[in-house]
């Protein structure tokens, strides 16, 4: 059995991790969530017996779960019966392909649709309606709850027909989006009680890492297969509903009471609330914005450091490149911290693009890692950007292993497209990949040869498979796009082979990133602009405890030093209706006395 | 859980079967050459983990040749499991990716696990665009298609019935009308299995393959079941077992090495090498070691098995033993392979035995199979011995059989009520079950027709019933319709002709005044006989009506009636001197068959048979058969029906064999000429030649034409009309008929 040293782990994430049976762990910021979750994996991956279960562990983020399993590898403890990743990959590989024939939507195959794509099919209807009826895709914001679609956006009956013709526009062409993968799970899981029976025979132990921002289609998926067989599943939930910020997306934190109705079993309530990230002083200040109560404790190394709290409501934003580099200098001159534990945080990617660009010419000195440097699209599920993630990563022993899970995901999109895969393993395309090389500037024309040469030596012709030529075409008009947009920004942006490469690896420098990005990362240092109402809040969900939620996420990334700005200038509407909008209401609400800046 | 049935779609010399199985033992049976191999090979590649994982990519040659052209064409190979229980976790995993979640209660109550070999996604796609009914394109298209462009799924949850045509129209293609299907992914095929999923580790399966060559598969490492047997327990010896014995070849190793004669040996090499090359170029050192190994697996390899086969306690190797020896222990090693494994936690278990009765002796066949059994496993034989058939279940029988040139597999007991089937089971003894066997089969009830019809058939065309196919059965007092009732659309889809006596009254059997008492006697029961008769007409013709696989065929009176009734007085004449002893009885029998009319003659061929006893004089009338005897009409008639169709190559030899015999005859009648001239019987030699006078011009004028006949490029009929027209003294019923 997996046993950890003493110092690893404190008492309180002992006792969570030794707790039986099903639990229920409201993690603080800081408190070692993660480490905990992994731990605890280890332990039950360590007691799993039967070698027929596997134990499941739903994360929030592809990245995450990679992390999460490397962490449990390092551990020394054997993954080959955890499966970890997405809800939607959950559901893909569990529910929808085994038992997808079960479903009239599905049972004549399928191909998933990536968020790009949905959003290009909905604006092109939206666009069609017009001049007649005008409507954007933001006002056609959806998701699925167990009793049908819930349209957030504020489209109204128009955004209902609008969304109808989209479904409409998925079922003629057998395609499927993301937020079908889940409803459609659902519907496979209530009409056919014999599927969450076989399931939850197969897991003995279910993960839910980040309850804050799970659906309620997607905790009724997990109940489901747990109410099957309650003696058989253990569940073991982790989050802080602090940190909900996905709620505009359907994402709540449940409460322990419909947990276990829902569940019908009993969860044990636990909490870490020892904050071993950052200052008393930041602790005390981000505390300020709790929507649920929480104890939090200092208790990290940098627990009494004399912390700098600001707040700027005079910087105007065309004066932002300029404030925003003064507090990066001023940390790293005055305060030693290294460009790593920077962090510059925004609510919307837009604003952070352009900065980024300004900041890398104003600031040459220093490396920055953020949106507007990479040249292509990031579009995690698209097949191609897949294949391209391998294709520009440098071949290294250290890279082995990760390189090669993502060559099995390859094979694994090309069953689903329907490709005859018996021929090759993941090792054999891996050496395939490594094996091309060609001789190309161009970042496109480069992978678009390679993709060509790939394809050729696998013997087969990706265009006959309708998935593969989609997602291709929708990879190449994506990127071709953002370089587009990048171009006009700035004409020296880089487009050649060695950009496309920078983009995959390891990251160095000061982090730009936004709200919903930073999640899980810390850092000595964070500045913070555009907080504004309809940014946070955000419009579509203006609510002031949506703010503070986004405001506690911020604050509670800092260990040090935290910076806040609320820049004047950024305009709301069209001339000439156009007002200035304001502070975030959440944040002016709050009495603190800030330090001031020099 | 066990493997319900098994459907085989275009795999090898199958186009469409259906085997169905049960819990327990299975038997399949068939002839040699009719896909035994082939069907467990199926089975293996769905389950047997020692296949190759290349195996399961199928070929060229793995088409059914009966397809015609295979381009475009599906192989399906689709086995379904009955006895499946939700809610046994270990099943979880097969059931995930297997199990059909059915009928109201949305529960699993079966599952089902196909191989399928199909065009890959994008060839699918292009034939699906074809227009209907082009079919100069859609030939075009599959011209250019190979192996290469295939590829080979194996899904679970498929809920279409492969056996039927329609069906595999509606998944795979129509390629007569040229009408595709447009959607690629039809669900009735199942989804994926799960790569999580590899069936063949789920399950234990054990493959005895027919034993032929069992002492070479003890030579070779790789197939020697002991050393799998051993190697399955080396993992577990302790290490203090084995620490003593490792330490003794460590001394045995030592000791060797420091025997005189080896050390000098070793002494001579070194100073051999320094005066040959000197010190500078020679080894350091020298030595001889002794490698006995001390490695548990390799130790274990030199273990070999001696068996005392006789009583004076001899133990021999393997290839000292008597072949049946030996193939009984191979058989026992490869059982107790299976036991080992069965103690494993699989799902199920299953032992396929390749034709067990190969070199085992028929009475060890019977126990064997009586005592092959194990729980919770099934097993699967395939036979082509009737001994084994005859011990084994025909509600767990498949039946291997070519009709019409192709393979079809039949079920026996399919819709037989229990009864029924226990009734045909106690019957089928190992003559019998050769029924089983047979392409086609003909029934009689008495011992004279199981004797002579085989005759009859053998002397006047030189071939055996055997030869045809043909099984002919004797099923004495059973009663017909409890045998015939195999042979049916349902069941056994051979030929089956029912011969059987009318008992037509061949005398008058008005009863007269002036009749003795015996004789009214005589006549009521004749009348009796021939009432009854009648009424087993009407049931009998009743019980085949609308079944194409029976049919029943009567002699008018009975068989020895009917006999003399058809000029075959002359054999009859030729045994009475075996029957009777008394010379005046003798004469007067003789005077009786003479009778055209059949009262007396066919009374007096009863009598002679009842006097000898019926089975007796059938031998002794048939030692006396000739190749001019007539077959009785009906009895050609079954005959005919049984097989089907006289091709051009069966009635060349035929008339090859009546051709000889005409001239053997010919040459056997000259002899009685010269006999006879040398008697100075010179009556008698004049009757002869007249005799032989057209049979001798027959052979002058038929020869030349047969000679020059090609059996390949001309018409048999012609020929045969000639032969027929060049003897017109012979009796030609046999050959007019075929």
């Amino acid at each position: 059995m997996f046993v950890w040293n003493k110092d690893d782990l404190n008492d309180e994430q002992v006792d969570a991790i030794r707790q039986a049976g099903n639990v229920f762990l409201e993690a603080c910021p800081g408190s070692g969530k993660t480490r905990t979750l992994t731990y605890k994996i280890a332990l039950e991956l360590s007691k799993l017996t039967d070698e027929k279960k596997w134990i499941v562990a739903i994360t929030y983020t592809n990245r995450a779960a990679d992390e999460i399993r490397e962490r449990i590898e390092l551990l020394g403890v054997e993954t080959s019966q955890l499966w970890i990743g997405t809800i939607h990959s959950f559901c893909l590989e569990w529910i929808i392909k085994p038992y997808g024939l079960y479903h009239d939507r599905l049972k004549n195959g399928f191909k998933v649709i990536n968020s790009y794509d949905s959003e290009d099919i909905i604006t092109n209807i939206c666009l069609g309606l017009r001049p007649q009826q005008y409507i954007t895709y933001y006002q056609c914001s959806h998701f699925y709850t167990p009793t049908g679609l819930n349209i957030t956006g504020s489209g109204g009956s128009l955004a209902t027909s609008v969304l109808e013709a989209y479904h409409q526009h998925l079922d003629n062409n057998h395609q499927i989006d993301f937020e079908q993968i889940l409803y459609f799970s659902y519907e496979l899981l209530r009409n056919k009680v014999a599927i969450s029976k076989i399931l939850s025979n197969l897991f003995s132990y279910f993960f839910i890492d980040e309850y804050q921002d799970t659906k309620e289609i997607q905790y009724s998926i997990v109940a489901s297969i747990m109410r099957a067989n309650p003696s058989k599943v253990t569940t073991f939930i982790v989050g802080d509903p602090n940190q909900a910020i996905y709620t505009s997306l359907g994402g709540y934190a449940i409460a322990h009471t419909e947990l276990e109705s829902l569940t019908a079993a009993s969860f044990a309530s636990m909490s870490l609330d020892k904050n071993y990230r950052s200052s008393l002083k930041i602790i005390e200040y981000y505390r300020n914005y709790n929507v649920s109560p929480s104890a939090t404790s200092a208790e990290g190394s940098e627990r009494d450091y004399q912390s700098i709290i600001t707040y700027d409501q005079v910087t105007h934003k065309d004066d932002l490149v300029e404030q925003v580099s003064r507090y990066i200098e001023h940390n790293i001159e005055n305060f030693n911290i290294p460009e790593r534990d920077i962090c510059v945080i925004a609510p919307w990617w837009t604003h952070l693009a352009a900065l980024t660009r300004n900041l890398v010419n104003r600031l040459p000195q220093y490396s920055f890692d953020g949106p507007g440097l990479v040249p292509f699209s990031r579009d995690l599920e698209n097949f191609w950007y897949k294949l391209t993630r391998i294709i520009l990563t440098e071949p290294s022993p250290s890279m082995y292993v990760k390189r090669l899970r993502w060559a099995s995901e390859i094979l694994y999109d090309l069953e689903i497209a329907m490709v005859d895969i018996a021929p090759f393993t993941s090792k054999e395309l891996l050496k395939s990949i490594n094996s091309i090389s060609i001789d190309e500037e161009d970042g496109i024309t480069y992978l678009c040869y390679f993709f060509d040469e790939l394809f050729k030596r696998l013997g087969v012709e990706y265009s006959l498979y309708p998935m593969l030529q989609e997602h291709y075409e929708s990879f190449l008009s994506s990127t071709e796009d953002r370089i587009d947009r990048l171009r006009r920004d700035s004409e020296e942006f880089a487009t050649d082979i060695e950009a496309f490469r920078r983009a995959f690896k390891p990251r160095s420098g000061i982090k730009v990133s936004t709200i919903h990005g930073v999640k899980g990362g810390e850092y000595d240092a964070v500045i913070s602009f555009g907080l504004l109402e309809g940014l946070v809040p955000n419009f579509n969900d203006s609510s002031e405890d949506s703010a503070k939620k986004l405001l506690y996420v911020i604050g509670s990334r800092a260990r040090k030093n935290l910076h806040l700005i609320s820049e004047r200038g950024r305009m709301l509407g069209y001339s000439p209706n156009q007002t200035e909008r304001t502070s975030t209401k959440a944040l002016q609400r709050v009495q603190f006395p800030y330090d001031h800046f020099v | 859980m066990h493997i319900s049935s098994l459907n085989l779609i275009n795999y090898r010399n199958f186009k469409n079967v259906k085997l169905n199985f049960n819990k327990g033992i299975n038997t399949v049976i068939g002839e040699n050459a009719s896909g035994k191999t082939n069907l467990f090979r199926a089975l293996r590649l769905l389950l047997d983990n020692s296949m190759p994982r290349s195996s399961t990519k199928l070929s060229e040659g793995d088409f059914c040749r009966a397809l015609g052209s295979w381009k475009g064409h599906w192989i399906i190979i689709s086995c379904e499991f009955d006895d499946i229980s939700s809610d046994e976790a270990s099943q979880s995993l097969f059931l995930h990716g297997n199990g059909n979640i059915e009928g109201e209660e949305e529960m699993v109550t079966k599952a089902t696990y196909n191989l399928i070999f199909r065009p890959k996604a994008h060839i699918r796609q292009a034939i699906s665009t074809i227009p209907v009914g082009d079919t100069p394109a859609l030939e075009e298209y599959l011209n250019d298609i190979s192996t290469d462009d295939y590829e080979t799924v194996l899904t679970g949850k498929s809920t279409a019935n492969f056996a039927d045509p329609e069906v595999y129209k509606a998944i795979v293609g129509d390629f007569d009308a040229v009408v595709f299907p447009n959607e690629l992914n039809n669900p009735e095929i199942g989804i994926r299995l799960p790569y999580i999923l590899n069936m063949p580790n789920e399950v234990s399966f054990t493959y005895i393959k027919a034993l032929r060559d069992v002492v070479s598969d003890f030579h070779n490492n790789r197939t020697n079941p002991l050393l799998t047997l051993l190697k399955s327990k080396s993992g577990e010896i302790s290490p203090e077992d084995f620490q003593p014995i490792a330490e003794l070849i460590r001394t045995l190793n030592e000791n060797i090495e420091g025997l005189n004669d080896v050390c000098d040996v070793r002494d001579d090499i070194a100073s051999t090498v320094g005066d040959t090359v000197g010190d500078t170029y020679s080894p350091n050192s020298v030595s001889i070691r002794s490698s006995l190994t001390d490695d548990s697996d390799q130790l274990f390899q030199s273990l070999k098995l001696f068996v005392a086969e006789s009583n004076d306690g001899y133990e021999g190797a393997i290839h000292e033993m008597s072949l049946g020896g030996a193939n009984l222990l191979y058989l026992t090693l490869k059982i107790l392979e299976f036991k080992y494994q069965n103690s494993n936690q699989s799902i199920a278990n299953f032992l396929l035995i390749e034709e067990p009765e190969a070199h085992i002796h028929t009475h060890i066949q019977k126990s064997l199979f009586d005592n092959i059994k194990y729980e919770n496993t099934q097993i699967i034989y395939s036979t082509h011995s009737s001994h084994i058939s005859e011990v084994s279940n025909i509600r767990n029988m498949n039946i291997i059989g070519l009709v019409d040139g192709n393979c079809e597999v039949f079920q026996p007991a399919k819709g037989l009520t229990k009864e029924q089937s226990g009734f045909v089971q106690r019957y089928l003894d190992a003559i019998r079950s050769n029924l089983l066997f047979a392409r086609s089969v003909i029934l009689v009830e008495g011992d004279a027709e199981e004797i002579l019809i085989p005759v009859l058939f053998k002397k006047s065309t030189g071939i055996s019933l055997d030869e045809m196919g043909i099984s002919l059965v004797n099923i004495r007092s059973t009663g017909f319709e409890n045998i015939a009732m195999l042979f049916n659309d349902e069941r056994i889809r051979k030929r089956c002709s029912i011969i059987t006596d009318l008992d037509s009254a061949f005398f008058n059997t008005e009863i007269q005044e002036q009749d003795s008492e015996a004789l009214k006697n005589k006549k009521r029961k004749a009348k009796g006989s021939e009432e009854s008769g009648a009424n087993r007409k009407l049931i009998l013709d009743q019980f085949c009506d609308n079944n194409p696989w029976l049919s029943p065929f009567y002699a008018k009176h009975t068989f020895e009636v009917d006999f003399i009734k058809c000029s075959n007085s002359v054999y009859l004449k030729n045994v009475v001197e075996n029957v009777y002893v008394d010379p005046a009885t003798r004469v007067t029998a003789k005077e009786d068959l003479s009778k055209a009319d059949i009262a007396t003659s066919g009374m007096r061929a009863l009598t002679m048979a009842n006097h000898q006893g019926k089975g007796w004089f059938a031998i002794t009338l048939g030692k006396a058969i000739n190749f001019k005897v007539v077959i009785p009409e009906y009895i050609l008639e079954a005959i005919k029906f049984a097989h089907v169709e006289f091709d051009s190559v069966l009635t060349f030899k035929i008339l090859s064999y009546r051709f000889n015999s005409i001239k053997e005859h010919v040459a056997e009648g000259k002899k009685h000429i010269e006999k006879a001239d040398a008697d100075g019987d010179m009556n008698l030699k004049a009757r002869c030649e007249a005799y032989l006078l057209p049979l001798e011009t027959g052979i002058e004028v038929f020869a030349p034409k047969w000679d020059v006949f090609d059996s390949a490029t001309d018409d048999i009929n012609e020929i045969k009309a000639s032969f027929i027209a060049d003897f017109p003294t012979e009796n030609h019923h046999l050959l007019e008929r075929i």
